[in-house]
């Protein structure tokens, strides 16, 4: 594994940060939407786990908040799905573009 | 973990068990009313805990937490605030939903998370915190989910809010990968002995746009009005104030540690922010004819303010807390007329709906009028000193260009408060609203509670020698 | 080429690729079967790093939970490719340079710090296992595991409130 650059690895943790950022801006539909969302938070937590492996190895500081972003995301996954299905209800769509009622 | 440091995190402690209280009480099928009474003493009891541990401070609880006088300042704001937002909740929930009460965990839960936030020295409580606070916020702007335009704020406040936090997270990633710390003063102590990167530049880049975010700087202010008009107006209330404090509270501390004022392209960077939010704040609440979505620009332009007393490092630091004092009572009072104003179908956010209050409830234009002097920085209120305090230090820096952009918008601003002021004295409507006497006791408490805000107001405005003393005798301890 | 470098481009390859088509599948249900199929890639990156806990940890949470309650409601709101909302080209093209550009800007940036890279280095193999993480997450780290679990309480209280009826 050592003979792996350290490069490489942000390499892949960035682009899928950025598949991630794509995928929210194109998509119209909230669960797709929230699931480019924990795509970025996957590729975050390649990172914490990299650099404390690569960098920091006498540590466990990386490895700790990877578990917490993945508790964290967790929780924040329930209440997302909670609010769309509540949209879902009123609207009967999970489009973005249907939540725009709101206006100047 | 010693004794010490256990006692020092008491009054979080009972915060959190507040929460508990509440879900047992609930379990018991105990009234509305005994909730709220209840709650309000755990929050009583939340500041004598503060008082309690005042003199054991400040106490470090390595890694992650530092209880000192800052984060007791800005704890004290925070749970000032709540005592306001609960009591503002009984009159607005009680004839809106059928289940009001499980909103006070909620509320109990978002205060804990500001709260952690203004005690954390480390990422990883930064980031819980900040999660603590948003996940229990989409659930409090989406409460009264029969109304689409909280889901709809819901949904917008949640896809922005994960967003921000996957920045929050890569800027991290990035100073940890850069410094090896996650711990504040370490960081800084890296970044002095090495130099900065521009990768830890990139860092702490995504981590002001999440910031901006969650304080709603330009341009990161897109939510802002959406959200304000969405919520619940006591949610909003909170989201004014204590959201924004202890987001400000743990900006505050990085930066200090850091020592993010001694680099040039950051003070830049913030300086142009600065500057956007006080103008297009100004700007955009000018043609506003909705009172939420005016009150949500005025924010902005208030945190451009506020801004340049944090640019100007440690010495704005108690001029900052003193603003973020003024402002929050002044927003509560003003949240607070728009509370009891509103119906049960629909808040009071329309500017027409307050055309000639002052002939119909003399009390409630008055408290208005003062919450909308204050913020306009009128003299004899508490937003002129608060101003006034703010460009003294931003003047001692040098920092010219950005007090006489503070001075001008603050011109703009004016016009807006007071073509409300003078709608609240203009000729009534017609038809007069009827008025609401369903329960007696807690209208009289809130309006008791709003009044105390005003008086709190014109004292501060006219003697704000004290809290001053009192705040910067309370920033020494660290 | 020993076999974790093999190991390691296969799995990145596979996690890019089935991130892709995260993204612009237009099935929905596809979608997440493409995201499950990055975190099980993902995982056994976190298992090349000695993160052994971690990698169990997301299969379980991640793959385990969270992608089988979207599923669960996808299915309730019966979505599919035909219900599927599209954005119009130009909003595409928009998303591609905006998110190539920062991911060049990103990648431009990451290649300077090439100097750290070369550093490392790694001889124990057990910093990922449970007994270490226990340790350390029950004395230093217990104050956030507390509030983690206060985040689950919020988190329980807000679902179930928006959630009902």
């Amino acid at each position: 594994m050592s003979s792996i650059p350290l490069t490489h690895i942000l390499f892949v943790s960035t682009a899928l940060f950025f598949i991630g950022v794509y995928g929210l801006f194109t998509r119209r539909n909230l669960i797709t939407m929230l699931m480019a969302i924990e795509l970025m938070l996957n590729s975050v937590n390649i990172n914490f786990v990299a650099f404390n492996k690569y960098l920091y190895p006498h540590t466990l500081n990386g490895v700790f908040f990877s578990l917490f972003i993945i508790t964290v995301a967790a929780a924040e996954a329930a209440v997302a799905i909670a609010i769309i299905i509540n949209l879902y209800r009123n609207h009967r769509s999970i489009d973005v573009e249907d939540a725009q009622e709101m206006k100047y | 973990m010693t004794n010490l440091q256990l006692l020092a995190l008491l009054p979080f402690m009972v915060l959190a068990t507040a929460a508990v209280v509440v879900i047992l009480l609930i379990a018991f099928k105990q009234s509305h009313t005994v909730i709220q009474v209840t709650g309000f003493f755990m929050m009583c009891a939340v500041v004598l805990a503060m008082w309690f541990v005042r003199d054991t401070l400040p106490r470090e609880v390595p890694p992650l937490l530092v209880v000192d006088g800052l984060a007791a300042l800005f704890t004290g704001l925070i749970i000032f605030s709540v005592l306001v937002v609960g009591l503002l909740s009984y009159i607005y929930f009680e004839e809106r939903e059928e289940n009001p009460k499980e909103y006070y965990i909620l509320l109990f839960l978002a205060t804990l998370g500001a709260a952690v936030l203004t005690i954390s020295r480390h990422f990883i409580s930064f980031f819980i915190g900040l999660e603590l606070l948003s996940v229990s916020l989409y659930a409090l702007i989406a409460y009264l989910r029969n109304r689409n335009n909280a889901i709809e704020a819901g949904v917008k406040y949640l896809m922005l809010a994960a967003l921000t936090s996957a920045f929050l997270l890569f800027g991290m990633a990035l100073i940890y990968m850069e410094t090896g710390s996650m711990e504040f003063t370490a960081i800084g102590n890296a970044i002095t002995k090495s130099g900065t990167s521009v990768l830890f530049l990139m860092g702490i880049g995504l981590i002001v746009v999440a910031i901006g975010f969650k304080l709603a700087l330009v341009p990161f202010h897109l939510w802002a009005a959406d959200v304000y008009q969405g919520a619940p107006a006591p949610v909003t209330a909170f989201i004014a104030t204590v959201s924004k404090i202890g987001v400000f509270a743990v900006f505050v501390r990085f930066a200090q540690a850091i020592h993010l004022h001694e680099n040039a392209l950051a003070v830049t960077v913030l300086t142009v922010i600065a500057i956007a939010c006080m103008i297009a704040g100004n700007v955009l609440a000018l043609m506003q004819q909705n009172i939420k979505r005016l009150l949500a620009y005025s924010s902005i332009a208030h945190f451009g303010y506020l801004l340049v007393a944090f640019l100007s490092g440690d010495a704005g630091v108690g001029a900052g807390v003193f603003y973020l004092l003024a402002y929050s009572i002044t927003l509560l009072s003003a949240f607070g007329i728009i509370t009891l104003l509103s119906t049960r179908r629909k808040d009071a956010d329309e500017l027409s709906g307050y055309r000639g209050l002052f002939w119909r409830n003399p009390l409630m234009a008055a408290i208005f009028t003062v919450a909308l002097l204050s913020l306009a920085g009128i003299p004899l209120t508490a937003g002129f000193p608060a101003k006034f305090f703010i460009l003294t230090v931003g003047v001692q820096q040098h920092m010219w260009l950005l007090a006489v952009v503070l001075v001008l918008t603050s011109v703009i601003g004016l016009y807006y408060y007071l073509r409300i002021i003078s709608t609240l004295f203009a000729s009534p409507p017609l038809s007069p609203a009827k008025e609401k006497s369903l329960h007696p006791l807690f209208y009289a408490a809130t309006y008791t509670s709003l009044v105390v805000l005003m008086f709190l107001l014109a004292w501060l405005g006219i003697f704000p020698g004290f809290i001053i003393d009192n705040v910067q005798e309370f920033l020494v301890i660290r | 080429m020993d076999i974790s470098q093999v190991l390691f481009y296969a799995l990145s390859a596979m996690a890019l690729g089935s991130a892709i088509m995260v993204v612009i599948s237009r099935n929905p249900v596809h979608s997440v079967l493409w995201l499950i199929i990055t975190f099980f890639a993902i995982s056994g990156h976190y298992i090349l790093m000695n993160a052994q806990f971690l990698g169990i940890v997301n299969l379980i949470v991640y793959a385990g939970a969270i992608m089988v309650l979207f599923l669960f409601v996808i299915m309730l709101m019966n979505l599919n490719a035909e219900t599927e909302p599209q954005k119009n080209k130009w909003l595409k093209l928009a998303g591609v340079v905006a998110g190539g550009c920062l991911l060049l800007v990103l990648v431009a940036a990451l290649k300077q710090a090439e100097v750290k890279g070369k550093v490392a280095m790694l001889e124990t193999g057990d910093i990922g296992l449970i007994r270490n993480l226990g340790k350390a997450l029950f004395t230093d780290f217990v104050v956030p595991f507390e509030i983690s679990s206060i985040l689950f309480l919020s988190a329980m209280v807000g679902a179930v409130v928006i959630g009902k009826k």
